[in-house]
């Protein structure tokens, strides 16, 4: 690829934003959901504030989604249009008005993001009528779960398949992006929950330290995939692609790089977990290296997608 | 489908006078803009939202430093049979019309910007007023008409072809012939070949160099053919994840033991 020719999408911030939240959302929601499974009494504050913070997390993306567009309808045409086209894409499939592209990561996004912001709202409503003492509905809460798990995922995940499905150098032979972004989303949303647990107070240490471990095996999936992502990267290298390598590892983009994603990111709160000071939950440090990791996971898919849309035209 | 219409742009006949792109602003009402120092004749850089064809000139040195050959290249949309831009698209809005080329409906068009940075051409450009993806029509009020696009159209040399793929294929095998023949070792197909890269291009050209000379991809690839790879790697982070975050919740010795 001649990167001087090719254009780039210029994602302003509130893209990076949406996409640190769209994460965030699906992993804790995926960790409320999985401590739901296993012992919903024991971890009913885990389940409780994972909930709330996917709910809360997912409710602006729609609205940087269309403060980017510019028109608020404009939104629903990546799902719906009243005269749709034909010939629209390979396996594009068209019902009525609405339209389902499965080699289009942004269509099939915005209809996972519908489906993971229902079940965000219906699993934080059953935890928050339970909690006002009402009575929880297991079933439906299972089932919301499982769904809301599967699709939250998605939404952490299908930003990086979006990137790796342009023709920018840095993501075009890049492959791991997707499960870079997956697991960026489990260490936040894990992240998210242990901050506000950790303000609730002496019970919910177990919790915590619980939730600090699927943060750092995240962190951990983290690192292995950013590695993986720049070796990959690294070994396509055509001319262009190397320049692009250079422009976030060495670049104008590295301080950010290695200092946000890298450091800050990833190596100071694993070192915080490894030692031994969060498995005691001490809250103070649970909260910093929660800070950090939010920090980290914010920085580092910033710095991807701006060294990635530097250079060309 | 009706049979596939395609222009061949033949750099060689090319004389750099630009009345493709004049024709092309003329016919699309693209307004006007600041001319931009590009340090040759070449007007603008890149493809804009306001001009779909655009000149490109070219010089090609030799080792001395010595002007060996003067490139000018009328570029456009390369109309793909396997199109990054129309693939991207989540609104549909990018669409294939019965004649193989590629367009973008303005009304559904929402602004997401995914097809520019999809583009392996840098085609595909914002129009910041409109807050829409535009790009070279193959103008198709025209062809709909059974008029040729008025690029070609205004091209004095004919070094812009218009008509059905086939046909043309045959004149660009024909003429490269006749280049080789003469000497120009160099002369090439580029996007003519229906199995190459993208399934070929309806907007194919003929090259007096290598694609890199005109700073076009040697092998272009649909982006969303990592589609597969990229998604299985997301979806073994996936159970990685969901498996790290049982383990971690799982109950170990009873309460309080954690």
């Amino acid at each position: 690829m001649e990167p001087g020719l090719l254009k780039s999408a210029d994602w302003p911030l509130i893209i990076d934003l949406y996409f640190f939240l769209g994460g965030l959302a699906g992993g804790a929601f995926l960790i409320a959901s999985i401590a739901n499974v296993l012992d919903s009494q024991r971890y009913r504050d885990v389940v409780r504030v994972g909930y709330y913070v996917a709910l809360l997390a997912i409710i602006p993306a729609p609205l940087l989604l269309i403060i980017d567009l510019g028109i608020p309808t404009r939104f629903l045409h990546m799902m719906m249009v009243s005269k749709p086209s034909t010939a629209i894409g390979m396996d594009a499939i068209t019902i009525g008005p609405f339209h389902f592209k499965p080699f289009s990561a942004m269509n099939v996004g915005a209809w996972a993001l519908v489906v993971f912001s229902a079940c965000a709202f219906l699993a934080a409503l059953d935890t928050f009528l339970e909690h006002r003492g009402g009575r929880s509905m297991p079933a439906l809460r299972g089932i919301v779960g499982i769904i809301g798990s599967i699709f939250g995922l998605f939404i952490a995940a299908y930003p990086g398949v979006l990137l790796g499905t342009t023709a920018r150098p840095l993501f075009i032979n890049a492959h791991w992006l997707g499960a870079l972004f997956l697991a960026v989303g489990a260490s936040t949303g894990g992240a998210a929950i242990a901050l506000i647990l950790s303000g609730l107070g002496g019970r919910t240490r177990e919790a915590v330290a619980r939730v600090m471990r699927v943060t750092a095996f995240a962190l951990i999936l983290q690192a292995v995939f950013l590695a993986l992502f720049l070796v990959a990267v690294k070994l396509s290298g055509s001319a262009g692609i190397s320049a692009a390598l250079t422009q976030l590892v060495a670049g104008p983009y590295s301080l950010t790089f290695w200092l946000g994603a890298v450091v800050i990111g990833i190596v100071a709160p694993l070192m915080l977990q490894f030692g031994g000071l969060i498995t005691k939950a001490v809250p103070a440090v649970t909260v910093l290296a929660s800070l950090l990791v939010l920090i980290g996971g914010f920085l580092i898919k910033y710095v991807l997608i701006a060294a990635g849309q530097a250079g060309g035209v | 489908m009706a049979r596939t219409l395609a222009m061949f742009t033949d750099v060689s006949l090319c004389i750099g006078c630009r009345a493709c792109q004049v024709a092309c602003k003329q016919w699309n009402e693209l307004a006007p803009e600041e001319p931009e120092w590009t340090g040759t004749y070449q007007n603008h850089a890149h493809f804009t939202d306001k001009s779909y064809r655009l000149v490109r000139f070219f010089e090609e040195t030799d080792d001395r430093g010595q002007l060996r050959y003067w490139h000018m290249m009328s570029d456009v949309c390369k109309h793909c049979a396997q199109a990054g831009c129309l693939e991207a698209c989540p609104t549909g809005a990018i669409y294939r019309t019965e004649h193989g080329t590629v367009n973008i409906n303005q009304d559904i068009c929402n602004g997401c910007r995914y097809c520019v940075s999809a583009c392996p051409f840098g085609v595909v450009a914002f129009n910041h007023d409109t807050g829409t993806a535009t790009k070279c029509t193959f103008c198709n009020d025209r062809i709909h008409n059974g008029l040729g696009p008025a690029c070609a159209k205004a091209c004095p040399t004919e070094s812009i072809k218009f008509g059905f793929r086939d046909d043309l294929e045959k004149v660009a095998q024909k003429r490269v012939e006749t280049l080789q023949k003469m000497g120009y070792q160099n002369a090439q197909l580029y996007g003519a070949d229906q199995n190459g890269p993208l399934g070929g291009l309806n907007a194919f050209f003929l090259l007096m160099g290598k694609p890199a000379v005109y700073g076009l991809p040697e092998s272009p690839t649909l982006p969303q053919k990592n589609v597969f790879k990229d998604s299985l790697l997301a979806i073994g982070s996936a159970i990685l994840v969901g498996l790290g975050a049982v383990v971690a919740f799982r109950d170990r010795g009873g309460k309080g033991s954690a």
